[in-house]
């Protein structure tokens, strides 16, 4: 039989495959950071390392506004995604027809991104005008302006693109939670909401900051649906997409485009660094307890 | 409703449905304080529907649940008094042993220092004494009930509900176990309910045992009563290793009913049972009674004999069970303990006599 241990090299050869890969499909992003940092921007022969560009962006008024409306966008989306993706993954353990249930999470993954945009944009609109005709009929003006395009629309927009991913995560999160733990703790004395509190969310509550964590960053890469939905303000990605068309590349969107990755990858790789040492942290715990007791 | 302080649980034509699946039709029985009940059937009978009803993890469709005479029918599980044990992966696994059992008392505000004394002395009592700082995933199958176990009696609520709390173990330790909780209800003296399709894991510990099956109470009584004398012919069938014969009547009296075999005619006590010639019945006799010889032998004037071809022996370590043919086909089976000299004294196809005491066949009309 083979045996996969019998030379190191085998080992070294798979792990170094898999980090060409990670690194040929990086490298577009580390060149791009790497332009970002030159004084002459896209290919000059001469490297100058600079924060200037960086400068350029952090100091115009329009992009800064468009960051700030970007993390708007992702609190609110965090705000609606999580608790909802919570429940969604709440069900999934309760019910049985958990393949169907499945599919209908995952349905919003399978709609190309500017179809999504484009039906949610149409729905609204008529929607927007369903609610006006309402006010009219009813004599009223309290209905004016509802599903009108804006941060509302785009909040739509992204809780129903983020949903899927924070219901994933939270799910896998789930695997050692058991509907008969939350019993228990019923049977304990502890109210609905104690129970979910004592013993469910500490399980997964890594689960739940991760999905926190890729609903940011789903947000802050999300151009499509935000530029149909978004009515009067603009995002980080809007602002980029917009200037690369309009003008071409530019060292600030070079500094943009940086901007955005890294702060992707250091979210990611926090969240990646944190679980793997609280993982690490609660083994070497369990091994340490795992020790024999010793009658004295 | 009774108001008698002596009985701990009550339910009344409690019923469940699930849509247009019925899994308990209108249940009554009634529990004792300090009792040891079990409830015993066939996996999907609707035992642990019943439990988790008395438990209020399930709402009822008909009916009500009395504990202690008061209605908790329409009361979530934390305002009832009672407890449970699940059958398994209900430990709190990012808790240790200690804050598991704690728990409760934690929630009812106990002051720390009585919540450490209590969870000692659970534990000692389950027999865990030093796990305290372990965690459930560190713990045998074993240990992680007796856990769960600590965590119930730690509470000192009246009712503890055991919900096929011994399925996941293995038999040495299920033997172990059914003994341990026996000896634990005899020394807290709280009414203990306990779910399990296991009719030996029931007899070991039961005071009484309530036979539940297709969502319905078959037939109640003490563990002897229901494993020697059964009523009903499915319990006869459920517990115990029965032969299980059907006749017509031939004759009635009061004391007697006598069934046409086909075969041989045979005699039945009636027990007061309501029957008319012509009419279908069966009769059950343990195989532990039943008795093979040869033909002719004289087993004396107080058996039923029937006549029989031998089919084989099985060796089952304690006992050997001797399987035979009635002439109508039926198989049924003598059972006794190896090595008393029954072993190998047929030969497969003789001829023999199957014979068992007059008085301890029991007449099954349902």
């Amino acid at each position: 039989m083979y045996d996969d241990f019998a030379s190191p090299w085998n080992i070294r050869l798979k792990w170094a495959y898999l980090l060409a890969v990670v690194f040929a499909l990086l490298m577009p992003v580390f060149y791009t950071i790497g332009i970002s940092f030159n004084q002459h921007g896209f290919g000059a022969r001469i490297y100058e390392f600079t924060f200037d560009w960086y400068r350029v962006v952090l100091g115009d008024t329009l992009l800064v506004v468009s960051l700030k409306w970007t993390l708007y966008l992702a609190l609110a989306t965090i705000a609606a995604t999580i608790p909802m993706a919570l429940l969604s993954a709440k069900f999934y353990k309760r019910t049985r027809r958990k393949v169907g249930f499945v599919a209908l999470m995952l349905s919003p993954l399978f709609v190309p991104a500017d179809i999504m945009g484009s039906s949610l944009l149409v729905f609204f609109k008529n929607l927007a005008r369903g609610f006006a005709w309402l006010g009219d009929a009813l004599g009223v003006s309290w209905f004016d302006g509802w599903f009108d395009l804006g941060f509302l629309t785009a909040v739509i927009g992204q809780v129903i693109y983020t949903h899927p991913y924070a219901f994933i995560v939270i799910l896998i999160t789930m695997s050692r939670y058991r509907v008969q733990q939350t019993e228990a703790a019923r049977a304990c004395g502890a109210t609905a909401w104690q129970a979910f509190w004592h013993v469910e969310f500490p399980q997964i509550r890594v689960g739940v900051f991760s999905s926190c964590a890729f609903v940011t960053i789903l947000s802050f890469n999300e151009a499509v649906r935000t530029a149909l939905l978004k009515g009067g303000f603009d995002t980080f990605s809007n602002m980029l997409v917009a200037q690369m068309l309009n003008i071409g590349m530019s060292g600030e969107s070079y500094a943009m485009a940086g901007i955005m990755s890294i702060v992707s990858m250091l979210v990611i790789g926090t969240v990646i660094v944190y679980t793997l040492v609280r993982a690490e942290r609660l083994e070497r715990r369990a091994r340490a307890m795992a020790e024999p007791v010793m009658s004295s | 409703m009774t108001e008698s302080a002596a009985i701990a649980v009550e339910v009344v034509e409690l019923g469940k449905n699930y849509g247009a699946v019925t899994a308990l039709k209108s249940v009554s029985f009634s529990i004792e304080s300090g009792q040891y009940y079990a409830l015993l059937g066939p996996s999907g009978g609707g035992k642990t529907t019943l439990l988790r009803l008395i438990g209020g993890f399930l709402r009822p469709s008909a009916g009500h649940v009395y504990l202690h005479g008061r209605d908790v029918s329409h009361l979530p599980p934390n305002r009832r008094p009672t407890s449970m044990v699940f059958q398994n992966y209900a430990l709190f696994p990012h808790m240790t042993v200690e804050r598991n059992v704690a728990y409760g008392l934690k929630l009812i505000k106990v002051p720390p220092g009585d919540i450490r004394d209590r969870v000692d002395r659970m534990l000692s009592m389950v027999g865990l004494e030093g796990y305290n700082r372990r965690m459930p995933h560190e713990l045998s199958g074993g240990q992680q009930q007796r856990v769960q176990l600590a965590r119930s009696l730690v509470l000192e609520r009246d009712i503890l509900l055991l919900d096929e709390p011994l399925a996941s173990l293995d038999a040495k330790l299920r033997k172990e176990m059914c003994l341990e909780l026996k000896r634990i209800q005899e020394k807290v003296g709280i009414t203990f309910i306990h779910v399990t399709h296991n009719q030996e894991e029931a007899l070991t510990v039961a005071d009484r045992i309530a036979i539940i099956a297709d969502g319905e109470l078959v037939e109640e009584g003490t563990a002897r009563d229901v494993y020697e004398t059964p009523n009903k012919r499915f319990t006869a069938e459920f517990i115990g290793d029965n032969n299980v014969l059907e006749g017509t009547v031939s004759h009635t009296s009061d004391t007697r009913v006598a069934l046409d075999l086909d075969f041989a005619k045979v005699e039945i006590p009636a027990r007061g049972a309501a029957l008319s010639t012509g009419e279908r019945a069966a009769f059950s006799i343990r195989s532990e009674l039943l008795r093979i010889t040869g033909r002719g032998e004289d087993m004396g004037a107080s058996w039923q004999v029937v006549p029989a071809s031998y089919v084989e022996d099985v060796y089952l370590g304690l006992t050997v069970s001797h399987l035979v043919r009635l002439p109508d086909g039926t198989e049924a089976v003598a059972r006794v303990m190896s090595g008393d000299g029954d072993e190998n004294r047929f030969e497969p196809g003789q001829e023999v006599a199957v014979g068992w005491p007059t008085d301890r066949a029991r007449l099954h009309i349902a």
